[in-house]
């Protein structure tokens, strides 16, 4: 048998349920539009890439006798054309809108997700006044009445426009110049930046920059680019994630004092740092998921974590973009994305550099 | 204005209603006939008084062509063929031929005898019907009549199944029918060839579609057979197409191995007596490999796969039995069901549609309580799962095919035009095509620009090519010649092959013309000067100055001659054939302006 074929096998035991997609260009951008739609769009540059609305199947979505819905395929609901590449895309929630952030051109662009047709159309664009060519801002979204849009490619040019009036309604107003690496909106006054550098801090947007920050992580690092997500919850909710595996849990209340350090089994360095991605379970207690070394996206569960220097394996290794690579390519894939179901505990969506997109419902060996 | 017009048939957007007209050059041809599965009035049918409003339908249509063995694309044919009224041929593959009649019967014995439906096709008609049938085979061309030809493609999706090409002169359609662009354990995938043509008519589904892949189908499949045998349970799998039987045969035979699993598997007789007549159908639509695999193994020669016996029905302990009739809705396959119904540790894996009033309808709604004959009612208790193995292609495929045809244009049948924005735009850019969205009843109309051939007389050309200077690839060159249009037949030759050909005496025009000129040498220095100052000026023509004194371009004649009464002019006479009108007229305003001096 071939080695996917036994992987195939294996995967009977650990996965409940596993579907597995080829999209016409892989995408970078896996979000969220309720819980039963996805948006993913392609990033190749000198193309028109796609953006697309795309349905769950519906035994993913249906409570009850989901063994009577032969449908295991995805929908393609809406769809546009960009003629950038994409990197980052957020849906406004409550509205049609989506902003995407992408290269060439130093702006914001913002989409309507037509109701009476299949059309996602560009409606306007949010100017970013980047100097830097090679640079794209990340975005986050303050979902409110009048909705928000918070960009930024340095600590400097953080702002929040107004998404409607176009009018800046917050600026960092700092001229420290450090890269951002995430962006995330907390509530509707409060958001997370991480640097690449690895600092990181919460900002309120209702005072005069004034964030509460970590130190620069010093030991047990060797600087590498890093990533961040806040997750909800009391304790250690924010997870920091660098290319050369360290992943760093740190407690909003008192970010100079990580909670603990650990060395992630990950091949190392990561093959582009851009792609690092780490994220909080919504539906499990204290379990996050990694991707970006490989093609490989890896489940924690970092309960009992505390120290400095820790080795830690995973509790579960999603090895599907490996293993189902059916292109043939000499180079093995890259995960590029992931995202959790906001329903399912255990199903996690990712995607790769082969253009796959799996679904996967991992089976918890450990539980009794 | 020659054209192609395409109108896909019957009431509502629903899909699951296959039937399409075409016109093309003339010829009218039916795509498919099939029926909406979901309607038991004549909503189901086709609404075929489209197709003409008076007169017969074998007089309007040259053929009716049928894709592949699903209802919903032939399940119609004999209502319409029979009831309707159609004598003239119908055309499918030999597999569509075999394996329609049997699903038409079946469906028949249950609108009939368990919905008790009235106005039905009976079994006879079922029959007359398909003594209309002519088979065809893969990649033939077959001629309808002197001007419509035909050719079947292979589709994968079924046995049997082909998207087809209708041909006249120089336009054509293709119809894909249902198709699948990633080969399977037992069927390849769909293969087109580069044949260009003016329209490709498939379904919209496909392009709104992203496909959960083949090996993620077979993975839940054996999932939930190993999950049941593991906790003891029964599994039954009603089939019909021998083809996907064997396919998850193979499938569960190649886990067993792997696995080291015990428990039993069966193949029930109803099967095995069809095998050896599917057998030879089976083989010449399979790719290589698979070939290779049912020539190297007979059918049931499987390690772990026996055949099974009624008896074992009763015994305890897990097992999987694949048995027949496919919906549950008779015969073995119900049998089995009836006794393992009550146990929830049983399964029952439904692997394709079930017309309503079977029983497999009735379980896959959700049912729980039956109610079978002689009042009794059934809990239904054990696992019911339905699964989808039907092939079909999705949006990366149809982008696949539209690649490999390269048509001008492409229709999409069942779809909403207004909600489909997105998928035209991605059509037309990427293959810089036009793309039309029909709705049920609309016509669509092509215009097209068929090339008319016509032959040229090897003589025409010949002499052509003797008048003058050799023909420039890069200039038009003006030809004069007669076209002759007889019996659908073009051709170009000289005028008097013409007029010979119809017996008529030819008349010629030519025009003379006067210029004077003041020379007073004699005529034939006169016509020396005329000679050599046209030489020089007319490098593009054939200027001859002949033994006679007169001077020639090309056809038209110069003479000198003397003026009647003044001595020191002289008349040069040009003579033209009407044909020659332009460069005679430009001849005569040069001569007009006079000759150089002599030097």
């Amino acid at each position: 048998m071939e080695p996917s074929e036994d992987w195939l096998v294996e995967s009977l035991r650990l996965y409940q349920d596993f579907h597995a997609f080829d999209l016409s260009g892989a995408t970078r951008v896996l979000e969220w539009i309720g819980d039963k739609g996805i948006l993913v769009s392609g990033y190749e540059n000198l193309k028109k890439n796609e953006i697309l609305h795309l349905i769950l199947p519906l035994r993913l979505s249906v409570k009850e006798n989901q063994g009577l819905f032969p449908e295991r395929d995805f929908k393609v609901r809406h769809g546009g054309f960009s003629d950038r590449s994409v990197f980052d895309l957020k849906y406004v929630p409550d509205t049609r809108l989506l902003v995407t952030s992408g290269l060439p051109g130093c702006y914001l662009q913002v989409w309507q997700v037509a109701e009476d047709s299949d059309v996602i159309k560009a409606v306007s664009t949010i100017d970013v006044h980047e100097k830097e060519g090679h640079l794209w801002p990340r975005v986050a979204i303050f979902s409110s009445a009048a909705p928000g849009v918070l960009h930024g490619t340095r600590l400097s040019s953080l702002k929040v426009v107004d998404l409607e009036s176009q009018k800046t309604t917050y600026s960092s107003g700092v001229s420290d110049d450090e890269l951002l690496s995430s962006l995330q909106v907390l509530d509707t006054d409060t958001f997370a930046f991480c640097c690449t550098s690895g600092r990181l801090g919460l900002v309120d947007t209702r005072q005069k920059w004034t964030p509460s920050e970590n130190l620069r992580p010093s030991s047990g690092s060797t600087g590498g680019r890093w990533c961040a997500e806040a997750g909800r919850g009391p304790g250690p909710s924010i997870a920091s994630l660098g290319s050369d595996g360290q992943l760093c849990l740190l407690d909003p209340r008192d970010l100079c004092q990580p909670v603990s350090l650990v060395q992630c089994p990950v091949s190392t360095p990561s093959p582009d740092p851009e792609l690092l991605r780490v994220t909080w379970a919504p539906g499990l207690d204290n379990c996050l998921a990694i991707s970006g070394f490989d093609g490989t996206v890896q489940v924690y569960d970092v309960m009992s974590w505390d120290g400095i220097g820790r080795q830690v394996e995973p509790l579960f290794t999603h090895k599907g973009h490996i293993f189902l690579d059916g292109n043939g390519m000499d180079t093995a894939p890259l995960v590029t994305t992931h995202t959790w179901h906001p329903c399912k505990p255990r199903t996690l969506l990712s995607a790769a550099s082969d253009a796959s997109l799996h679904v996967w419902d991992w089976v918890d060996l450990h539980a009794v | 204005m020659p054209e192609i017009r395409v109108t896909p048939l019957g009431a509502g957007q629903d899909v699951g209603r296959s039937c399409i007209l075409v016109s093309i050059a003339g010829k009218n041809v039916m795509l498919d006939c099939g029926m909406h599965m979901g309607f038991s009035d004549d909503r189901r049918f086709p609404d075929f008084s489209y197709i003409t409003r008076s007169g017969r339908l074998t007089d309007f249509l040259d053929c009716v062509i049928i894709s592949h063995f699903h209802l919903d694309h032939c399940g119609a044919l004999p209502y319409f063929s029979e009831m309707v009224g159609y004598d003239g041929p119908i055309y499918m593959t030999q597999p569509t031929q075999a394996i329609c009649p049997i699903l038409l019967e079946d469906y028949r014995k249950i609108a009939v005898d368990k919905k008790g439906e009235a106005r039905f096709f009976t079994s006879q008609m079922i029959k007359d019907c398909m003594k209309k049938v002519v088979a065809v085979h893969l990649h033939q061309t077959v001629q309808v009549d002197d001007e419509l030809e035909i050719k079947a493609y292979y589709a994968g999706h079924v046995l049997g199944a082909a998207m087809f090409q209708i041909k006249v002169g120089s336009e054509s359609v293709v119809y894909t029918g249902d198709y699948n662009m990633t080969p399977d354990r037992h069927l390849g995938a769909a293969w087109i060839d580069k044949c260009r043509p003016n329209l490709l008519i498939t379904e919209s589904t496909y392009a709104t579609t992203i496909r959960d892949s083949k090996r993620c189908r077979e993975r839940d499949f054996l999932k939930k057979v190993h999950e049941t045998v593991e906790r003891g349970g029964k599994v039954l799998i009603p089939v019909f197409a021998l083809g996907r039987a064997q396919e998850l045969c193979i499938l569960l035979e190649t886990f067993w191995e792997r696995v080291g699993l015990k428990a039993p598997i069966y193949f029930s007789t109803g099967l095995t007596e069809k095998a050896n007549h599917y057998y030879k159908l089976f083989i010449p639509w399979t790719n290589q490999k698979i070939r290779k695999t049912f020539v190297q193994r007979n059918m049931f020669e499987f390690k772990h796969i026996k055949a099974f016996d009624r008896a074992f029905a009763d015994s305890p302990g897990p097992m999987v039995v694949f048995a027949t009739p496919g919906m549950l809705h008779a015969g073995q396959s119900l049998q089995i069901f009836r006794k393992w119904a009550g146990n929830e540790k049983n399964m029952v894996i439904m692997p394709g549609y079930c017309v309503q009033g079977t029983v497999g309808h009735k379980i896959l709604s959700g049912q729980r309580k039956l109610e079978m004959e002689g009042r009794q009612v059934l809990e239904v208790k054990m696992q019911v799962e339905y699964m989808s193995f039907s092939a079909h292609a999705d949006a990366k495929g149809i982008m696949q095919l539209v690649g490999q045809a390269e048509p001008e244009n492409v229709l999409l049948v069942h779809g909403e035009a207004k909600k489909m924005e997105f998928l035209k735009q991605k059509i037309e850019q990427e293959f810089r095509v036009s793309c039309y969205m029909p709705a049920n009843g609309e016509t669509v109309t092509l215009p097209t620009s068929p090339s008319i051939p016509v032959g040229i007389s090897l003589g025409l050309l010949k002499r052509e090519m003797a008048q003058g200077l050799l023909p420039d690839a890069k200039k038009p060159r003006l030809l004069h010649g007669t076209l002759i249009m007889k019996d659908s037949n073009f051709r170009l030759v000289s005028s008097e092959q013409a007029l010979k050909e119809l017996g008529l005496a030819e008349h010629q025009l030519r025009f003379t013309c006067r210029v004077h000129l003041h020379d007073t040498r004699k005529e034939q220095e006169t016509a020396v000067r005329v000679y050599s100052h046209l030489k020089s000026v007319l490098k593009d023509h054939c200027v001859q100055h002949l033994p006679d004194g007169s001077v020639t371009v090309e056809s038209i004649l110069i003479q000198a001659a003397a003026h009647s009464e003044d001595p020191g002019t002289k008349v040069l006479l040009v003579s033209w054939t009407y044909q020659d009108e332009e460069l005679g007229s430009y001849l005569t305003s040069l001569l007009k302006k006079g000759l150089p001096q002599a030097s």
